[in-house]
């Protein structure tokens, strides 16, 4: 840790153009198994700052592009929503060994934990309104608008539902272990029912839910974070993901465990303009059961093969992917 | 189940050999309250492990002897009739998944000339057992 540490602050020196700069109390944070996460001070110009180092890890779960991660924090910190100030991108695996980027740390905050009964406690009703706002919110710009057109993405209203159902089949094929029946299926069901076309083309966050912004003592949101798997695309692939059972353990009437369904999505098209047809939001929500699916497969690998042995991937591999098992056979298996 | 429990008791003994120290304190009781629950759901699926997979294969097999008869061809027919006299020659995992392996491929075949047929009385039948698959897989803390 102080060799990691004395080469962060050789590094933070020359960025920062401070010389005497001092990094101390180094620590990772658990979690965040997409990108090692690290916690210092940095002592300069007569500053105590806190800051966050996020970087990569000698083998990633989903193969994520952190210079487009760091590019989403920008933006949005610019455009005023609760998303932490980016302070430096490296793309050189000579400082750190790897490349990372680092932001601002929000202070005195907790993230909810999933398995968490009561997450938020008196502070549910106002964080849900907040979440589901806010998630409207970054729906509502235009890409072009904010410097974040050239993500990765289809851009074509009519494609973009198949252009991500392909995305994850893929990952899907490259790393299950065992044969996935339900997921297959589900895989099948999304091609042969294709939405209607996306309302708008926005930045959609990736990895919107529980466990993934920072709230204070007084249940205001202060930061959203993990923008990793950030990518264009329709803004209702993050709507069915905040609300997939997993996040509220499998209560579909409240929405990310935070608010009921419908007052959520009411707050959500407020703040987005944006409509939400119960046939399309369908079937982004058995796309996001199947994304998250994929995601835990690819965990369940990473942990088998030794190449991530976290053990966060192996309860992915247990615990979500039945999880995620289950709902995509009861919601599929109701259609039949 | 994906990783195996031998994989998760062998990988957690390393890392516990390794140290968890290595990233200060916070890190390390993080990690440990992640092994402790992936300790505690091994010795779960220790117990149910072997229940899970003879019951499944079980259940399998008796779904193939039913859709073998209207099975859109010859090839996928014969398939499901051998399938479905198969027998789980040992109660070891291994060969247990072995089994299901092949089980589960050979069920998204006949899923998917079901859905080419529209036969929907075989797709809410197959529906049924995966869904059981599901219920029965799911996993408590």
């Amino acid at each position: 840790m102080n060799e990691l540490a004395d080469k962060l602050q050789r590094y933070l020196r020359g960025k920062l153009d401070a010389p005497e700069l001092i990094v101390s109390n180094l620590a990772r944070i658990p979690g965040g198994a997409s990108r090692e996460t690290y916690r210092f001070r940095a002592h300069y110009d007569g500053r105590n700052r806190g800051l966050i180092l996020r970087r990569d890890p000698p083998a990633s779960l989903i193969e994520t592009e952190r210079a487009a991660e760091y590019r989403a924090y920008d933006a949005f910190h610019g455009l005023g929503l609760p998303v932490p100030a980016p302070v430096a991108l490296e793309l050189d695996p000579a400082p750190l060994e790897r490349p990372f980027f680092i932001m601002e740390e929000i202070e005195n905050c907790q993230a909810g934990v999933i398995l968490s009964p009561d997450p938020y406690g008196e502070h549910r009703e106002a964080i849900g309104k907040q979440f589901f706002s806010v998630l409207g919110k970054i729906a509502s710009y235009d890409p072009r608008d904010i410097g974040l057109s050239d993500f990765e993405g289809e851009t074509d209203i009519h494609d973009v539902a198949m252009h991500e159902v392909a995305r994850w089949e893929k990952v899907v094929l490259e790393d299950e272990r065992e044969p996935q029946p339900i997921v297959r299926a589900a895989i099948r069901w999304l091609k042969r029912n294709p939405p209607p076309p996306a309302q708008r083309i926005a930045v959609v966050h990736g990895d919107y839910r529980t466990g993934n912004f920072l709230f204070d003592q007084d249940g205001t949101i202060r930061a959203i974070l993990d923008w990793e798997m950030a990518h264009l695309g329709d803004p209702l692939e993050d709507l069915g993901w905040a609300i997939d059972p997993l996040w509220s353990g499998g209560n579909t009437d409240m929405a990310g465990g935070m608010l009921p369904r419908d007052e959520a999505i009411a707050l959500w098209q407020k703040a987005s303009g944006l409509r939400v047809e119960p046939e399309a939001l369908f079937w982004w929500e058995i796309f996001a059961s199947m994304k998250g699916a994929a995601i835990w497969i690819s965990a369940a690998r990473e942990y088998a093969q030794g190449s991530n042995t976290d053990p966060i991937n192996a309860f992915s591999g247990w615990y979500c992917l039945a999880f995620h098992n289950k709902v995509l056979a009861d919601r599929l298996g109701g259609l039949s | 189940m994906n990783p195996e429990v031998d994989t998760i008791l062998s990988l957690t003994a390393q890392k516990i050999v390794a140290g968890l120290g290595e990233h200060g304190q916070a890190f390390a009781q993080g990690t440990a309250g992640l092994i402790a629950m992936m300790l505690s759901l091994s010795a779960k699926e220790y117990d149910r492990a072997a229940d899970i997979r003879v019951v499944e294969n079980a259940d399998l097999r008796s779904l193939f002897a039913e859709l073998a008869p209207q099975a859109g061809d010859a090839g996928l027919k014969g398939k499901l009739e051998a399938a479905a006299k198969g027998t789980d020659a040992s109660l070891r995992i291994g060969v247990l998944n072995a089994n299901n392996d092949a089980l589960r491929r050979l069920l998204t075949e006949a899923m998917i000339d079901s859905e080419d047929r529209n036969a929907t009385t075989a797709l809410k039948r197959i529906w049924a057992v995966l869904q059981a698959m599901a219920a029965r897989r799911l996993v408590t803390l």
